[in-house]
C-alpha cells in the first residue's frame, strides 16, 4: 500500500501546479469580491447570493464552452449565436407536447449536434476553427431568426422560479458541471483534449485519436453554450434570437483572463472560471457604483488589456533580475 | 490536367476563376446583374471590403489578426467630419489627421502586442471595446453629417466614368503586392509569420515590424473608412461593424493561411469581390433575414472548402 501515499503526494504536486500563476488572479477576483460585499451587503443573504450567482451563471457556462475549445488549440465564434438559439428553442418547445423535459432534451441535443458537426468540419475537412465558426454563426443566428423572428415563446413560471429564483439553484448546477468536468478530465478522451491540444502530432503518435477529441470537444462546447441559452431563457421568461451576442466575445475575455492560451493547451478550467467570476464581478461593481454603460466598455478595455499584461511584464522583469 | 492542377495549386488564381464564373452565371440568368453600372457599384462596395482587408493579410500573413479594423473604420468616420478644421477649404487636413489617427491606433495595438506581449487577438478586441465606449461620448450616439470637400469627392467623383473607389483600391493593390513580393519589408512579415524563432534568430526584429504591421492595418483601416464617409456622406456608431468580418472571410477566401507566413493579397482581391458578389446574389433571392442569414453562412462555407483548405502540419 506504499503507492497511496505516493500518489497522493503526486496529485498535490498536479494541483499546485495548476494552481500556479493564477495566485494573482485569485487576489483580484477575492479583491473585487470584497468591494463587491461592502458596497452591496446583500450578498451576504440567501436571495442575494443566488442572484448574484445568477448574473454569472450564463457567463461561467459559455466561458467554459470557449476554454474547452482553447485548451484544445481552436476557438468559436458562434458562442453568442449558440446561446440564442438555446434559448429560442427553449422557448419554442417548452408550450409543445413534451413539456419542459422535451425542450431540455431539444436544447442539448441541438447544442450537441452542431458542435459535433462543427467539428467534424473542423477535424475532417481541414478548414481554420475561427473561420468555420464564423460562417456557422451566420448559419445559427438565420435558424434562430426563422424559429422566432422575434423575442417572445413560452417559459413555464415554476422554471423560471426554479432555475432563476430565490434559490442557490444556479450555483449548485454549476458545482455540478464542474464537479462531471473533473470526473471528464479523468477519463482518457478528457486528458487527451488537453494532449492534442498542446502537440497533436505528439498526442497522435501517443494514440489520442486526434480528430475524435476534437469533435467531442466541439460537441461539448455546443451543448455548454445551448444550455446556458436555456437558463437565460428561463431568466427573462421568453426566447429572443439575438439575447447571446455579447456572449461570443466576453467568452473570450472571460477565458483569456483566467490565463488559457490560444495555442492549445495551456491554462486551466478552474482559472477560466475564475476569469469569468472577475469579468461578472467587475461589471456588476461598475454598475453598482454608477457607471455609465459607456465608461464600462473603456474600463473593460483597459482591464482585460492589464491583466494580461501585468502578468507578461512580471515574468519579464523577474527574468532579468 | 497539367493547367487544372496549377489552378488548384493557386489559391488566388482559383478565387479569381471563382469569381468570373459567379459572374457569367449571375449574368446570364439575373437580368440587370450583367449591367456595366451594377458590376461596377459591386466592385465600388468591394473597394472598401479590399482596402481594410489590406491591412489585415499583412497582418494575418505575420500570424496575428486584427479585431479592431470595424471600430476604427468606425472612429475615423465619425471623427473626421469634427477634427476637419473649417477655415481650410480643400479638406486634406482633415483627412490627414483622421489617418494619423487611424495610423496612431493601430500603432497602440502593436505596442501592445509587441511590447506588453498580449496576445493580437486580446490586444485588437480590447482595444475594438474601448474605442467603442470612447466613440459614444465623445459622438453621443447621434449621426454626424460630412461637409470635407476631399471626403465628398472621393466618394462620389468618377474620373473617367471609373468611381474613385476603385482608383484609391487599384493604388492600395499595386503598393501591398509591392511591399509583400518585392521588398525586403514583405519577406521579413512572411519570415515571421512562418515562424518567428527562425526570424529573430536571423535577425528579424519581432518588436519593430509588429509595430509597423499594425500601425498599417489601422492606416488602411483609417483610409476605408474616409471612403466609406464619402459614400455614406454620413457617419454613425457601428457603420464599420460589418467590415471586420468580411475583412477576415476575404483574407481566409483568397487562400491565405490564418495561421500566417503563407499567402498573398493577390488572393484577397478576388476573395472581397466575392463576398460582395455573394451579397448582391443573397438579396435578389427574395427571402427572409432568416434564411438570408443561413445562406450566406452556407456560402461562405462552401468557398472555403473550394479555397481555404489548411494544408496538413
Amino acid at each position: 500500500m506504499s503507492a497511496v501515499p505516493s500518489s497522493g503526494w503526486l496529485y498535490g504536486a498536479i494541483q499546485r501546479g495548476r494552481n500556479r500563476g493564477l495566485g494573482g488572479l485569485y487576489l483580484v477576483v477575492a479583491a473585487f469580491l470584497v468591494l463587491y460585499a461592502v458596497l452591496f451587503p446583500g450578498i451576504l443573504s440567501v436571495s442575494g447570493f443566488s442572484k448574484f450567482t445568477q448574473n454569472w451563471f450564463p457567463l461561467a457556462l459559455v466561458t467554459m464552452a470557449q476554454a474547452l475549445l482553447m485548451l484544445n488549440g481552436g476557438i468559436t465564434l458562434a458562442i453568442g449565436p449558440l446561446v440564442s438559439l438555446g434559448a429560442v428553442i427553449a422557448a419554442t418547445t417548452m408550450g409543445g407536447a413534451l413539456g419542459v423535459p422535451g425542450g431540455i432534451l431539444a436544447v442539448a441535443l441541438a447544442g450537441l449536434a452542431i458542435g459535433a458537426v462543427t467539428g467534424a468540419i473542423v477535424a475532417h475537412l481541414r478548414l481554420p476553427a475561427i473561420i468555420v465558426t464564423l460562417a456557422g454563426s451566420f448559419i445559427i443566428t438565420g435558424v434562430a431568426l426563422i424559429l422566432l423572428p422575434r423575442p417572445g415563446g413560452f417559459i413555464p413560471d415554476w422554471l423560471s422560479t426554479t432555475l432563476a429564483g430565490h434559490t442557490p439553484v444556479a450555483f449548485l448546477l454549476l458545482v455540478a458541471i464542474l464537479l462531471a468536468w473533473k470526473a471528464f478530465l479523468a477519463t482518457p478522451l478528457g486528458i487527451g483534449i488537453y494532449a492534442a491540444g498542446d502537440n497533436p502530432i505528439g498526442a497522435f503518435r501517443s494514440g489520442v485519436p486526434v480528430e475524435r477529441v476534437k469533435i467531442v470537444a466541439f460537441a461539448l462546447s455546443g451543448l455548454l453554450a445551448a444550455l446556458a441559452g436555456l437558463f437565460v431563457a428561463a431568466q427573462t421568461g421568453s426566447g429572443d434570437p439575438v439575447i447571446g451576442t455579447p456572449f461570443t466575445l466576453n467568452s473570450i475575455a472571460a477565458a483569456v483572463l483566467g490565463g488559457v492560451g490560444f495555442l492549445g493547451g495551456k491554462g486551466t478550467m478552474r482559472g477560466a472560471i475564475c476569469g469569468s467570476l472577475l469579468l461578472s464581478v467587475m461589471i456588476n461593481v461598475m454598475f453598482f457604483l454608477g457607471f455609465p454603460p459607456v465608461a464600462q466598455y473603456v474600463a473593460q478595455g483597459l482591464i482585460i488589456v492589464g491583466a494580461v499584461a501585468v502578468p507578461e511584464l512580471l515574468k519579464q522583469w523577474r527574468a532579468r533580475r | 490536367m497539367k493547367a487544372v492542377k496549377a489552378v488548384f495549386r493557386n489559391p488566388s488564381l482559383l478565387t479569381f476563376l471563382l469569381v468570373a464564373l459567379v459572374w457569367l452565371v449571375a449574368s446570364l440568368t439575373l437580368r440587370g446583374f450583367g449591367a456595366y453600372g451594377h458590376l461596377r457599384y459591386l466592385l465600388e462596395l468591394a473597394a472598401v471590403i479590399g482596402i481594410v482587408a489590406a491591412g489585415q493579410t499583412l497582418v494575418i500573413l505575420m500570424g496575428g489578426i486584427d479585431l479592431s479594423v470595424g471600430a476604427v473604420i468606425t472612429v475615423t468616420a465619425i471623427l473626421l467630419p469634427l477634427i476637419s478644421p473649417a477655415a481650410d477649404p480643400t479638406g486634406l487636413v482633415g483627412i490627414v489627421l483622421a489617418l494619423a489617427l487611424a495610423t496612431g491606433i493601430g500603432l497602440l495595438n502593436g505596442a501592445g502586442a509587441a511590447y506588453l506581449r498580449v496576445p493580437p487577438i486580446i490586444m485588437t478586441l480590447a482595444m475594438a471595446t474601448f474605442l467603442q465606449g470612447l466613440l459614444v461620448i465623445v459622438a453621443g450616439g447621434s449621426a454626424v453629417t460630412v461637409s470635407n470637400p476631399a471626403v465628398i469627392l472621393l466618394g462620389q467623383a468618377r474620373p473617367l466614368g471609373i468611381p474613385a473607389g476603385i482608383l484609391l483600391w487599384i493604388v492600395v493593390s499595386i503598393v501591398v503586392l509591392l511591399i509583400i513580393h518585392r521588398m525586403p519589408l514583405g519577406a521579413r512579415f512572411l519570415a515571421l509569420g512562418a515562424n518567428p524563432l527562425a526570424a529573430r534568430l536571423s535577425g528579424v526584429s519581432v518588436a519593430r515590424n509588429t509595430l509597423l504591421l499594425y500601425a498599417l492595418s489601422g492606416f488602411f483601416a483609417g483610409l476605408a473608412g474616409i471612403l466609406v464617409l464619402g459614400m455614406n456622406r454620413q457617419g454613425y456608431v457601428g457603420i464599420g461593424d460589418p467590415y471586420l468580418l468580411m475583412s477576415i472571410a476575404a483574407v481566409v477566401l483568397g487562400g491565405t493561411s490564418i495561421l500566417g507566413g503563407r499567402g498573398t493579397y493577390a488572393g484577397t482581391i478576388p476573395g472581397a469581390i466575392l463576398l460582395v458578389t455573394t451579397t448582391a446574389l443573397i438579396t435578389v433571392v427574395n427571402a427572409s433575414p432568416g434564411w438570408r442569414s443561413i445562406m450566406f453562412g452556407s456560402l461562405i462555407l462552401a468557398l472555403l472548402l473550394i479555397s481555404g483548405r489548411e494544408a496538413r502540419r
